[in-house]
């Protein structure tokens, strides 16, 4: 029974060869895509389960309201950790982490930059899961000037993993012994180091500064503990050690501060959200976003749906041809029981082909796919025990949900109907059918307003006015070794040819050095003056240099030798502050914490604001001081020989700084960086909704297909009758086109929803006006009568005589 | 075999009964061969399709191989028709997609019939009708003469005692028809089927020894040879 099944199912399959390639194609490309929307999903959501204590880990995080700015930081101060462990008996272990910046490692006669760098505890071991090649994890980061690196550093560095004793030579001079090589971190965690250097070498990680907030501290529990008892206490922890601290800095005590408004308190955050939920200042790593899993299983949902509707449309659309089948089987003897097997048998077979195919594609689409979200994927067929059963259980699902529809249809015909000859009865006046066709296109619509709304965004946000001048920029990376050179290599660029102005600072717009302090309006250091603002040191050629605009008082100049305790603000500062006439007025701050001493800053200047966030934040509050920062030279050029200027500005650091590693970026190429993330999802929800919206196409294509292929001996009458191809066209477009407009009124309000809320996360960002409504609407018509009229076109250039003799 | 008791059938068409037949009677011994003629529209394919328990009557009383079947449930209903009757139709009805010899072994699959048993019971009809050569072949490839050949190889491959044929020969040429009417009568008087048919032809109906004429779904006349 199951051969001859078989047998009709793979004959008729191939006598409509075309009608099964669409039907089969256009599941697989369903499938393929949503398999590699899945295995993305999956990925993203499995981040740091490496951990064998990954249950039992959260970061403690510090949440700070002071002086009108709202700090979140992924990290906290020195002291937390351990008083952690100390104080509380349900905290089994805690690690920090301190980034202070990358390194110079000495390979032969090179000086490499390396950047995955980081302080750690030696209990790193003990709360994360790095399994370490060479080395005794419990003492390996004890002692100072001993580093543990991963094996591709060893392999880097020492041609080979069994790199333990062996000595590393740091920032030119610095001897370390390498005590310990784990292996790499995977792909999967939130952090990604290559070198860890021990705490104890670290004084800022004995200073028991409860103010601070450098150290991105995590604590493993112990088993059974809750973490909200744990949290519980936190509030008790910063009365005891916080409180003093405060009152001695700006003899204001806690209370009196957060009765003002101000906070000062932490909170557990879990290993396993970091990186879905976690964005906060401080974080090692950009983090995922929960978001974006949500929308990209939806469009897996979504295309799979698209995907098993068109089989069901094109079956029950073929039904027409099926039914003669059904009632002479019947005749025979068959039972609607054989005949739900039979067709059923039939879309199984078909997914199965489709999964083949869809393994094949997703296989071939993995490269392009991991390009464009910069992972290492992998389809992972027989690595991971849970593919295959996971794509057979896909396959019966997806023929079984999609056969069923056209299997209870097609078995429940009654053979004297069929055999009374109503073979079409099928195709016309099917609500089902209708409905399904404008899901579809509800789907494809939402889709395409969802692509243009988020590449208007994009490409908003890439001509966003930033407040400063982004383009023909050089930045010289890492400027620190020049030293005392750093004024004369300034100046020395400065004569080239095809520069126009050049700035030294570690204070970029697009990235580097970031710092804020608290000022006060009066000396009395009273809250209620109080403002936590950005201050980053830079020198008098900043402003031009990076063509900002001045909108009151001037810029800094060496000439003015009060100008060393000058500030400029930004117009966000001046507003906070509230002054009307900013000018010559006074802020002050603490020379030092937990000294008495001020100094009085008098404001030289204010600038109009300047992004120097992600576009996803507002302006925030601003102070420009004049100062010596050798971070990075950042060179405005007016040449287009670049890379001649290029190479004389490398002559002139060898000179300068030898045997110093000489690095250089271009501004707007930092500033797409801060994007690139954002476009690479952005990116991939366009590629799947294209993908979305071809499947829905090939389904309106089948469906017209038979729509033509049933009404041909109609057509063909009235072409004998003179009809033009244009007025077939319509003809059999009208009824397609109603649906889409359905459709259409349906998806707008709902695309409406969705994209107003993504935008939401946009301090700046582009209103949903009516014409993005409208050419999606337009967009999905255009494409839908594409589609039909190609079939169209192809009957009605048909003889008729051909199609009329047939009958 | 058959008892047919004020059988009707009808249509509602805008509040109307539209009938098709009208307290139709009669009855069909084992062994006979009737034919029934009539004009076209006058309800001989809605009689045929009842006898066969495809279709069911608006009312009356019919009984087949002892059941009532008007008392049945649909499957019982097709149970019954499948072990015992077998259908020709005036358009072969074949199934495209399978060749000769699959079509023909089609209804013994329905009757779970063992593979083996299904090779000998096809390969002998095959030998019978003399379309060994074209086993192979698909419906398409076939005249249409050979075509209904099939079929009825088909409709007699489950040994019906009753077969319902209609109008077997009206897309055959006369000679074609002819040597249908001569398997039929042969089927008929050697095999002992009994043989309901359908046809236009004054000619084929006189291979049936009873013709029932009907007109606007009434039993006009019975003539016996
Ligand atoms: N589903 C239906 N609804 C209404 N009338 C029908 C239906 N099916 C058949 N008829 C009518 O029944 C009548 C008898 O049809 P049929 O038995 O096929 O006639 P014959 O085979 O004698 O030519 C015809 O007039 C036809 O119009
Ligand atoms: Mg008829």
């Amino acid at each position: 029974m199951l051969k001859n099944y078989f047998k009709v199912a793979i004959r008729n399959l191939w006598k409509s060869k075309g009608f099964s390639l669409l039907n089969i194609l256009g599941l697989a490309i369903g499938l393929a895509t949503c398999m590699l929307i899945l295995i993305y999903v999956r990925n993203d959501l499995s981040f740091d389960r490496y951990n064998k204590n990954f249950a039992r880990i959260y970061r403690v995080d510090a949440d700070i309201i002071f002086g009108g700015s709202h700090l979140v930081l992924a990290a906290g101060p020195d002291p937390l950790g351990p008083t952690l462990k100390r104080d509380y008996p349900g905290v089994e272990q805690y690690v920090r982490f301190h980034d202070r910046g990358g390194l110079m490692v000495k390979r032969g006669d090179e000086n490499i930059s390396e950047n995955r760098v980081i302080y750690a505890d030696s209990t790193l071991f003990e709360v994360f899961s790095l399994p370490m090649i060479e080395g005794n994890p419990s003492t390996a980061l004890v002692a100072p000037h001993t580093v543990v690196i991963t094996e591709s550093m060893a392999r880097k560095y020492f041609n080979s993993v069994h790199a333990l004793g062996k000595t590393m030579i740091f920032n030119g001079s610095d001897l370390y012994r390498v005590t310990g090589v784990i292996r790499d971190i995977p792909d999967q965690s939130h952090f990604h180091f290559d070198f860890f250097l021990p705490m104890s070498q670290d004084d800022q990680s004995r200073r028991n500064f409860w103010l601070g907030g450098n150290f991105n501290t995590y604590i493993l529990l112990r088993p059974g503990t809750d973490p909200a008892t744990v949290a519980s206490h936190f509030e008790e922890m910063v009365n005891r050690y916080a409180g003093p601290q405060v009152q001695q800095a700006i003899h204001s005590s806690l209370a009196e501060l957060k009765a003002k408004g101000n906070n000062f308190g932490y909170s557990l955050m879990p290993l396993g959200r970091i990186h879905l939920y976690s964005n906060k200042v401080g974080e090692f790593e950009p983090n995922g976003s929960i978001e974006f899993v949500y929308i990209f299983s939806v469009i897996a949902l979504f295309i799979l749906l698209i995907a098993c509707v068109n089989f069901m449309n094109l079956s029950t659309a073929r039904s027409s041809l099926r039914s003669r089948e059904v009632g002479i089987r019947k005749v025979l003897g068959s039972l609607r029981k054989a005949l739900i097997f039979q067709f059923l048998t039939e879309s199984i077979l078909v997914a199965a082909a489709s999964l083949v195919l869809a393994v094949g594609i997703a296989f071939l689409m993995m490269p392009y796919f991991n390009q464009l979200s910069r992972r290492h994927l992998r389809l992972g067929l027989f690595t991971d025990p849970w593919t295959i059963p996971g794509l057979l259980l896909l396959m019966v699902l997806v023929g079984g949900v999609a056969g069923s529809y056209p299997a209870f249809y097609l078995s429940g015909f009654r053979p004297i109907q069929v055999l009374k000859g109503k073979l079409a009865a099928g195709f016309r006046r099917s609500n089902l059918r209708n409905t399904l066709v404008v899901f579809q296109f509800f789907i494809s619509i939402v889709l395409i307003i969802g692509t243009i709304v988020i590449d208007s965004q994009m490409d908003y946000i890439r001509h966003k006015k930033l407040g400063f001048n982004r383009d023909h920029v050089l930045i010289i990376n890492n400027c620190y070794p020049l030293n005392d050179n750093a004024r004369a290599f300034k100046a020395e660029v400065l004569q080239m040819s095809g520069v126009q102005d050049a700035t030294m600072t570690g204070f970029l717009p697009t990235g580097g050095n970031r710092n804020d302090n608290s000022f006060f309006k009066s000396s009395s250091l009273d809250q209620n003056g109080a403002i936590q603002m950005q201050t980053w040191t830079i020198d008098e050629d900043y402003i031009p240099t990076l063509g900002i605009g001045i909108s009151a008082g001037r810029n800094f100049s060496r000439q003015f030798h009060t100008d060393s305790t000058g500030v400029i603000l930004n117009q966000a500062a001046v507003k906070l502050l509230g002054w009307s006439d900013p000018v010559n007025k006074k802020l002050y701050t603490l020379k030092q914490f937990g000294s008495q001493e001020l100094i009085a800053y008098h404001v030289v200047g204010v600038i109009r604001d300047f992004n120097f966030n992600s576009l996803r934040k507002e302006v925030t509050p601003m102070g420009l001081f004049l100062g010596n920062n050798n971070g990075n030279l950042a060179i405005r050029i007016n040449t287009n020989d670049i890379s001649g200027l290029i190479g004389r500005v490398e002559h002139q650091w060898k000179i300068m700084a030898p045997g110093q590693p000489f690095s250089y970026e271009f501004m707007d190429d930092d500033f797409n960086k801060i994007y690139q993330a954002e476009e690479r999802t952005g990116k991939i929800f366009v590629s799947f909704a294209i993908f979305a919206i071809l499947i829905a196409c090939l389904g309106l294509f089948g469906l017209t297909v038979y729509a033509a292929q049933l009404r041909i001996k109609e057509i063909s009458i009235r072409k004998t009758l003179g009809a033009s191809v244009s007025s077939i066209l319509s003809l059999l477009s009208m009824d397609f086109l109603k649906l889409i407009l359905i459709a259409f009124l349906v998806a707008s309000p709902v695309a409406w929803w969705a994209m107003n809320k993504w935008l939401q996360g946009f301090a700046y960002r582009i209103g949903l006006s009516w014409w993005i409504f409208l050419s999606a609407g337009i967009l999905a018509i255009m494409i839908a009568l594409l589609t039909v009229s190609v079939q169209v076109i192809r009957v009605a250039a048909t003889n008729p005589v051909n199609a009329l003799r047939s009958e | 075999m058959i008892e047919l008791n004020n059988i009707s059938k009808w249509y509602a068409v805008g509040g109307n009964r539209n009938y098709v037949l009208r307290d139709v009677k009669f009855s069909v011994r084992e062994g006979e061969f009737v034919s029934i003629m009539g004009p076209s529209g006058s309800g001989k394919s809605t009689l045929l399709h009842i006898l066969g328990l495809i279709d069911e009557p608006s009312e009356g009383y019919h009984y087949f191989m002892g059941e009532a079947v008007h008392l049945l449930k649909e499957k019982q209903r097709s149970n019954l028709a499948k072990a015992n009757i077998g259908f020709v139709f005036q358009a072969y009805h074949l199934i495209d997609e399978l060749n000769v010899y699959e079509n023909i072994e089609t209804p013994l699959i329905y009757h779970n019939v063992k593979g083996s048993e299904r090779k000998a019971m096809v390969a002998d009809m095959l030998d019978r009708f003399q379309i060994v050569g074209k086993k192979d072949l698909f419906p398409s490839q076939l005249s249409g003469g050979q075509q209904q050949l099939v079929g009825i190889a088909r409709s007699l491959i489950a040994s019906p005692r009753l077969l319902l044929a209609d109008e077997p020969t009206g897309n055959l040429n006369s000679r074609q028809g002819e040597e249908i009417m001569e398997l039929f009568r042969k089927l008929n008087s050697q095999d002992g089927v009994t043989i309901i048919q359908v046809t236009h032809s004054e000619k084929n109906a006189t291979y049936g020894k009873r013709v029932i004429h009907l007109l606007d779904g009434k039993i006009e006349k019975e003539t016996q040879e």
